[in-house]
């Protein structure tokens, strides 16, 4: 699924590059952005491959944990991030899906809190309804204000 | 309490003077520097800044008449729009400084300014009162403050017996406000050596005086007589002199007025922090809203043994340009005392000054990493190869010079870096050439986090992270800590569970 929305994703960049090497080619802009563009696009073969393999370490590694104190998220292969957010500072949660996301029946949820925002990308439909229903439910405690 | 009410008609005053102020450039540009031109872009810059002036005019008087407020027992409610109406209704529990700000112009009226900050994101987050009797600016404080202690009192209704018997505790408390600091003449000179703020003087003594070679070189004649002044060497060190000592009291005059008229004070839930001589402001904070303090020292400040004490506060400081500083006790505090007034005014924060220091492993993680600064500027100035001073290897000192610095810092970075889990407070110190030490309670933070990359991962180090309210939100963390000081941090902040108290 994630290899997907990132293959989506490099399809427009390439896209977009194809389009401006020709412009580039096309009505001969000066040199230095030619070489650019030959580098980003370098660049992006690059991302791309390693694209491929990501996805696969990506959904291996991530983890999340909802109990009545806290929301426990962890991700990440090379850069490993491990947050722990209060369920009483939690303002809202949300499920989106986009087109890709609804064809496969997944869903994201996203968590805002006072500070910042998370997601947990790509769950099946009927647990990430069932996280986002179970963490309203524990944010609903309200700690004496502070 | 009241029904609602205009705001004071002097508001409409203050708000054309305002005008006046704004328009003073273009009224310059328009009908002085551009008076004599015929151009269709002039003529039309006139009548549009006519019709902008006559709309802003009227559309000063309708606010005026539109706006309205009213306070009742918990919240105040705001009435504004001349089109479209909106309503605001902001619960004081909300409300987490307050910011009084009497310029002169409100000097001459007797009145005030007062904004009730929120910790609310947006625009629109803080009631603000642009023209309003001191009396009237009292009373609102002294009425916002009373409601929040009863609702206080009926939370913590064990603690206390009844409300009767807080409001007396309330009363008692304006009239038991203790002083903490307040800067004597000494203080006063010593910060301003230590701002810095005579130097000021010297862009603008120096931009005068080109100005006046400037002149001197037009009108030719004059340019014999100024030559002769220049030239004789006694007339060169006099002038210096007087320079030197017209800009040291410019900034002892400056740093007067700024911190002239300073006073931290306290009552029971509250701090107030008084300044200014001429422009007055005073901030007011309740203790419990204080979310994290930072002492802070620059580089002359630990010269000279001076620290910043900073309160944060979730609330935006947003009002106007000073207002960075406005949340700090007195930031030209001797460090010890410093110390001291944080244990005085907020007695619930424990500062020790015994802190673990880094591990040995996390050193060569910082001495070595890469420094992106380092490598971009080799690589320009290995691309530019420029030349200063006729020499051509120019770029490689740069290049090693830039490497040195970098790795000083770091060394100093390393060794001032120290950190602490205390009971339940975490304190952080870092910094280089300036530290600064950062102390927040752990109901205070509201959401943590450990990273760690590849490389920390084999050397087993990680990186901490919190995050306060604040406006915006505050990071405040560590890199490189032993990953059991990370497990540590990220039990400690579980632990949280036992002291945060559940409605």
């Amino acid at each position: 699924m994630w290899m997907l929305s990132e293959m989506v994703t490099n399809l427009i960049a390439f896209i977009i590059l194809g389009v401006l090497l020709y412009l580039d080619y096309r009505f001969s802009w000066k040199e230095w952005i030619g070489w650019i563009l030959i580098w980003i696009t370098a660049i992006s073969v690059l991302g791309a491959v390693w694209s491929l393999i990501s996805p696969f370490l990506l959904y291996k590694n991530w983890r999340f944990d909802a109990d009545e104190e806290f929301l426990q998220l962890k991700s990440g292969v090379l850069n490993e991030v491990h947050e722990l957010v209060p369920m009483t500072k939690i303002q809202s949660v949300a499920t989106k899906q986009g087109p890709l996301l609804r064809k496969y029946g997944l869903c994201s949820v996203s968590i805002e809190t006072m500070g910042s925002s998370h997601s947990i990308p790509a769950l099946p439909k009927e647990v990430a309804i069932k996280l986002r229903n179970q963490i309203a439910q524990y944010a609903k405690i309200k700690e004496v204000v502070q | 309490m009241t029904k609602a009410k205009r705001y004071n008609p002097l508001l409409m005053l203050f708000n054309f003077c305002k005008l006046i102020r704004n328009s003073i450039f273009f009224v310059i540009y328009f009908f002085v520097i551009k008076a004599g031109s015929e151009s269709t872009f002039i003529t039309y810059g006139r009548i549009v800044f006519f019709i902008a002036f006559g709309l802003t005019l009227i559309s000063i008087i309708l606010k005026w008449f539109t706006h309205k407020f009213e306070l009742d027992n918990r919240s105040f409610h705001l009435y504004k729009g001349i089109f479209s109406k909106s309503e605001r209704t902001i619960p004081f529990s909300e409300i987490q400084n307050v910011n009084r700000h009497t310029s002169l112009f409100h000097r001459i009226f007797k009145v005030t300014s007062v904004n009730f900050e929120t910790g609310i994101a947006g625009g629109d987050a803080d009631v603000r009162f642009e023209v309003i009797s001191q009396k009237e600016a009292d009373r609102m404080e002294s009425h916002m403050k009373s409601t929040v202690q009863e609702e206080l009192a009926t939370i913590h209704a064990s603690e206390y017996k009844d409300i009767a018997s807080v409001e007396a505790e309330v009363k008692k408390g304006i009239s038991n406000r203790t002083n903490h600091y307040k800067p004597t003449k000494k203080d006063i000179i010593k910060a301003s050596f230590t701002s810095l703020s005579f130097l000021v003087l010297i862009p603008l003594i120096s931009s005068f005086y080109f100005k006046i070679n400037e002149i001197f070189h037009v009108e030719n004649e004059a340019v014999g007589i100024f030559e002769k002044l220049i030239g004789s060497w006694w007339m060169v060190t006099f002038i210096i002199i007087v320079l030197v000592i017209a800009s040291i009291t410019f900034g002892i005059v400056r740093t007067f007025l700024k911190y002239g008229n300073y006073q931290v004070s306290s009552d029971h839930d509250r701090i107030y922090i008084t300044k200014g001589l001429i422009d007055e402001t005073a901030f007011s904070i309740s203790k419990e809203k204080v979310q994290a303090i930072e002492i802070k020292q620059s580089i002359m400040k630990r010269i000279l043994g001076l620290a910043e004490v900073k309160l944060t506060s979730a609330g935006g400081l947003s009002s106007e340009e000073d207002t960075l500083e406005i949340n700090s006790l007195y930031p030209y505090l001797p460090v010890k005392r410093a110390y001291e007034m944080v244990s005085e005014i907020l007695p619930f924060y424990e500062i020790t000054q015994k802190m673990t220091p880094l591990p040995i492993k996390s050193f060569w993680v910082r001495i070595l990493w890469p420094s992106w600064l380092w490598i971009i500027a080799t690589v320009f100035l290995l691309y530019f190869k420029p030349t200063v001073l006729e020499v051509e290897e120019t770029w490689w000192m740069l290049s090693a010079i830039l490497l040195i610095i970098i790795f000083v810092s770091r060394l100093l970075d390393f060794f001032n870096t120290f950190y602490i889990l205390n009971d339940h407070f975490i304190q952080f110190k870092k910094g280089s050439m300036a530290t600064s030490l950062f102390v927040s309670k752990r109901d205070k933070i509201i959401e943590v986090n450990v990273t760690r990359n590849i490389i920390q991962k084999m050397l087993g180090l990680a990186s901490i992270g919190t995050i306060n309210r604040a406006k915006p939100v505050h990071h405040a963390g560590i890199n490189h800590v032993s990953i059991e000081m990370a497990d540590a941090f990220y039990k400690w902040y579980m632990e949280r569970r036992n002291e945060i108290k559940v409605e």
